[in-house]
């Protein structure tokens, strides 16, 4: 993690302040990728460390503390292991889809950092379509999953990328309105114009409900537990990668976290103020936020049971489609008002009431019957 | 912005909402269609209120409400109308899904509606696949293998149409810089006649602009979905397709060509010509096709092919006339009135048969006369007007259409248009003489029900009303091209 | 030149992709061939400038509608048959061929207008002012509302069971 900090700040004191598209010195597009791939390796080796410990933490167990100081070092260990693992193709695959799977799926997760803010200014690529440009990109992902399910001529991995399909297609509707809340009030798509509005107030204390929308919808969207069906191992072994092994399994283990990072950083970046903190360092306080969100992920997953596919769906499109409705509509009258500029205290306190008689209103709703889905 | 000037398509849309909502809690299906056309009678009584004041542009220039726009709109209503009325029968068979039978009529008159007064590239595009998408649904509604097979085939050919006519349209505004009828006629004048020779990819956009609108009113070579299309759809959708979407196209054709590609003489000659050509293929294609054909509404869609060819001797009048003559206008406009007229009552009057013998086969239509007088003599107006012969509507129709164009000296199409109505006479005459004189299958009556015959005595008046005293309707199309004259 | 490098790249790529779209057999390859080609088109979008479109272009094509596209296909029986075809094809590649080199002729014999105005930077409010502004195309906007409200209802009816 000390790298690629110390070369964001280099590259802040060289003067690589607020970049635009296109027009840049050469050495601020290498330097910035660099930082991205090193920043992404690094902090997914870091989201399994935390990952590890903490859910044996909450299972009372010790977890992997021998390799390294603290069994920092254990990640790095697995990773070797894997790399020297055979990689087995299985007979029937279709092999050209099978071997590039891994890499359409691993690829999106670098590209979406390009537009994530370490510092002021400081990233690949300062777009003004930011925001859209992460949700387009982490689309394309879901081709990859789809080409291994398919690929391995599988029943299991055939039936986890379904899944997989039909859940990222169902949550990335509730996402992107949850998003747009968020634009509304800071006026732009870009991630760093985003984060400078954010000067005063991060914006999970005027947003709570686009908040609690992005979290719940992107845990479904990156498959993490409780709605990790698509390779819910009681049931379909390991889903989509279940023929995968060695290395190519590896980039499936990598995206997937690098992923949840990936989430974790959008989060951080619209709803807890990015790198905007006093005292530390911009980009510290983002790696603090990243893991924080994290933890919060692993916190759910260690607490909550797996939900039934048909309840994914109607968590979906019977809860968090309609609150998402409801969030942008508020949040647009607010911002027709000019809440933003002169009453953003109220406008919280409105949020919060706001979110407590929704969330009250659709589990009672839930509880007489909506929740069900009729097939 | 004006939303005033939108009331009649608002009014639609949020009746179009409203059955889907009803269609919930209601018990008694039968009110959905009372609804619908309640909606459409409202949506009318707007556009009425609108008819007289002079022409206003609003929306950034994306819609026109004209007399032009005016007149279709009632048109697209009325038969929006009939088409609701003469499915109460058909409809009540259906277990589920009637709210949105409903409401997809309603949004495919929506689309016609807002095809009439668009005038503007993107809208007209928009607005022809809301009505397009609307009835390919309507058309695999009974979900067996006929009506699927129908619906694919019609949304394939439609689909493929939708983007020769968007690739038309992109050349077209790659050539001339806006998607605005009005501006596009301009840069056409600016660029004169031998600019035009060098942008051939204006001229081809225009072709193609021909071909995807050819689909729509199923004009030659366009036509090779009717057929199968009419045979398998729901026999109401199948009038309603027969009619709306039709006229839908001539209503974005007439606005198309005489407001962007209407003004240079030159120019307007050379696709009036086009039209000409296809016109004559069209009427010979359909009526030799009809002959043989031993299915109802396969020989109704060939027909209409046939019809569709006489409307376009209109569109030849129209580009061959001189600017800001509208007689070729006119003519399509009051064609289109008595064609809807007539059809529309003749596929009633089928609807009402089928409904009972449970065939489309003209063989066994044999013999109504005995068992259901008044159905068979409704039925046999609305053919002696589709043939053209008086007091009927379509003989008034023909005898404008054709008058028009022999004027502007395409004599030659007037002669291949008569000697096609001698050909279609003999299809349209022998389901007439299996009914009257064949022998009856059974002496069982043909019930029929009150929706149904309000219908089909409003399409047999009208048809009657227009042929018979014309000159009210002639003058109604005169006022609603006149706004394309000068 | 770096414009000219990134054109004929993906200009390349996206055409023997659309080409292998039509041309393989194997119909899951086809289809991700098109995935490979809408992913082209958009990095074409972004050389004209036209970043917003690029990335709308990649979240509805890529993200939504070829990944329906595959469900489809998965979901269809008889997938391993390939796409078969008939007699007709070189009636069709005919036609495809003389219908490609008439448009193309009049492309190239045609002279276009060149806008003298610069590429707008940033796209995004004004876009916006032009689809839903005052002077915009709010009107084709809230139709194509209506036209979505009738496809959703209309798949609603043809898939569910009678």
């Amino acid at each position: 993690m000390v790298i690629p900090n110390i070369a964001v700040d280099a590259v802040r004191h060289l003067g690589a302040v607020a970049p635009d598209w296109p027009g840049h010195p050469w050495w601020h597009w290498v330097v910035f990728t660099l930082i991205n791939i090193v920043f992404i390796l690094v902090m997914i080796i870091g989201v399994i460390y935390i990952e590890r410990r903490a859910i044996a933490w909450f299972a009372a167990r010790t977890g992997p503390n021998r390799t390294g100081p603290f069994g920092l070092l254990q990640a790095i260990a697995d990773a070797i292991k894997i790399l020297l693992k055979e990689f087995i193709t299985p007979m029937n695959a279709d092999k050209i889809v099978f071997w590039i799977a891994p890499a359409v799926v691993f690829a999106p997760v670098i590209m979406i950092f390009a537009v994530v803010p370490f510092m002021n200014g400081a990233m690949l690529a300062d777009l003004n379509i930011g925001i859209l440009f992460v949700v387009a990109i982490s689309s394309i992902s879901t081709v990859g999953v789809f080409m291994a399910g398919w690929s391995s001529s599988n029943k299991y991995s055939m039936i986890g990328a379904m899944r997989l399909v039909a859940s990222v297609i169902s949550y990335e509707i509730p996402v992107v309105l949850a998003l747009a809340g968020v634009v509304l009030i800071a006026g732009s798509l870009s991630l760093n114009d985003i984060v400078l509005a954010q000067q005063t107030v991060p914006f999970i204390l005027v947003q709570p409900l686009g908040f609690f929308l992005l979290f719940v919808g992107g845990c479904a969207e990156i498959n993490r537990s409780p709605f990790d069906l698509m390779e819910a191992d009681s049931e379909l072994v390991a889903g989509f990668h279940t023929e995968y092994s060695g290395m190519k399994f590896a980039m499936y283990y990598l995206g997937e976290y690098g992923e949840a990072v990936v989430m974790a950083t959008i989060i951080s970046t619209l709803f807890l103020g990015g790198w905007q903190w006093p005292f530390l360092p911009g980009w510290l306080w983002l790696i603090l936020k990243i893991f924080l969100v994290f933890f919060t992920m692993v916190w759910t997953r260690a607490t909550l049971p797996r939900v039934r596919i048909d309840q994914l769906m109607a968590v979906a499109w019977k809860f968090l489609f309609p609150l998402a409705l409801i969030n942008l509509l508020v949040t647009a009258l607010q911002v027709l008002a000019g809440w933003p500029e002169d009453l953003l205290w109220l406008m919280g306190i409105v949020n919060y009431v706001l979110l407590g008689v929704l969330i009250l209103l659709w589990s009672r709703m839930y509880k007489v019957g909506w929740g069900r889905i009729e097939v | 912005m004006d939303l005033g000037l939108l009331a009649p398509e608002i009014s639609l849309a949020a009746t179009a909402v409203a059955v889907i909502l009803l269609d919930l809690f209601v018990e008694r299906k039968g009110a959905l269609a009372i609804v619908s056309v309640i909606g459409l009678m409202v949506s009318a009584a707007f556009t009425i209120a609108m008819f007289g004041d002079p022409a206003q542009v609003s929306f950034n220039g994306t819609l026109a409400v004209d007399s032009f726009a005016l007149f279709f709109k009632l048109l697209f209503l009325g038969i929006a109308a009939l088409v609701i009325l003469a499915s109460v029968d058909y409809v009540s068979k259906f277990e589920r899904f009637q709210g949105e039978y409903h409401a997809l009529i309603l949004l495919s008159a929506l689309g016609m509606l807002l095809m009439a007064t668009a005038t503007e590239l993107i809208t007209i595009y928009v607005s022809l696949e809301l009505a397009s998408i609307s009835l390919y649904i309507l058309a695999g509604f009974l979900k067996d293998p006929k009506s699927t097979e129908s619906s694919i085939k019609y949304l394939l050919l439609g689909a493929t149409a939708s983007a020769v006519l968007l690739y038309g349209m992109a050349l077209v505004f790659g050539s001339t810089g806006t998607t605005q009828l009005g501006e596009i006629t301009q840069q056409v004048q600016a660029l004169g006649a031998q600019g035009v020779a060098d942008n051939p990819a204006l001229v081809l956009g225009i072709i193609l602009l021909i071909a995807g609108f050819g689909f729509k009113i199923a004009a030659v070579p366009f036509q090779m979905w009717v057929p199968d299309v009419y045979e398998g759809a729901p026999t109401p959708i199948v009038a309603y397709l027969s009619v709306g979407s039709k006229a839908a196209g001539f209503a974005v054709i007439l606005r198309v060509f005489s407001s962007a590609f209407g003004l240079p003489d030159w120019l307007s000659l050379d696709w009036g010509m086009v039209f000409a050509v296809l016109a004559a293929i069209g009427m010979t294609v359909g009526n030799v096709s009809a002959l043989p054909q031993t299915n109802i509404k396969r020989m109704f869609g060939y027909s209409s092919i046939a019809q569709a060819g006489y409307l376009m001797v209109g569109l030849a009048a129209m580009g061959v006339a001189s600017a800001g003559e509208t007689i070729g206008q006119s003519t399509i406009l009051f064609f289109l009135l008595s064609y809807s007229l007539a059809n529309l009552g003749a596929f009633i009057a089928i609807i009402a048969i089928t409904n009972k013998i449970d065939s489309d086969l003209i063989e066994d239509f044999s013999g109504l006369f005995k068992r259901s007088p008044l159905l068979t003599l409704g039925l046999t107006l609305c053919l002696i007007s589709l043939i053209g012969m008086p007091p009927a509507a379509g003989f008034m129709a023909k005898f404008y259409i054709f008058g028009g164009a022999a004027q502007n000296g395409l004599l030659w199409l007037v002669i291949i248009a008569v000697l096609n109505s001698v050909v279609s006479a003999f299809y349209y005459l022998r389901v007439v003489k299996v009914m009257w004189l064949g022998e009856p299958a059974s002496v069982e009556k043909v019930p029929s029900s009150g929706a149904l015959r309000v219908a089909l005595t409003i399409t047999c008046l009208g048809v009657l009303f227009v042929g018979i005293l014309p000159g009210f309707a002639m003058k109604a199309a005169e006022l609603a091209a006149k706004m394309f004259g000068i | 030149m770096a414009f000219d490098i990134a054109f004929w790249l993906l200009a390349i790529v996206s055409v023997v992709a659309a080409l292998a779209v039509v041309t393989l057999r194997n119909i899951f390859r086809a289809a991700l061939s098109l995935v490979l080609c809408f992913i082209t088109v958009a990095g074409l979008y972004v050389t004209l400038s036209a970043d917003f479109l690029a990335a709308v272009q990649i979240l509805v094509y890529v993200g939504a509608i070829s990944i329906l596209l595959i469900l489809g296909i998965m979901l269809t029986r008889d997938v391993q048959l390939g796409s078969p075809t008939n007699k007709l094809r070189f009636p069709a590649f005919l036609a495809a061929i003389v219908f490609f080199g008439t448009v193309a002729w009049a492309v190239l014999n045609t002279t276009w207008g060149i806008s003298p105005q610069g590429p707008l930077e940033p796209t995004t409010a004004t876009l916006a002012g032009k689809l839903f502004g005052e002077n915009g195309y709010i009107l084709t906007v809230e139709i194509a509302a209506v036209l979505l409200l009738a496809a959703i209802l209309g798949a609603i009816v043809l898939v569910r069971e009678k």
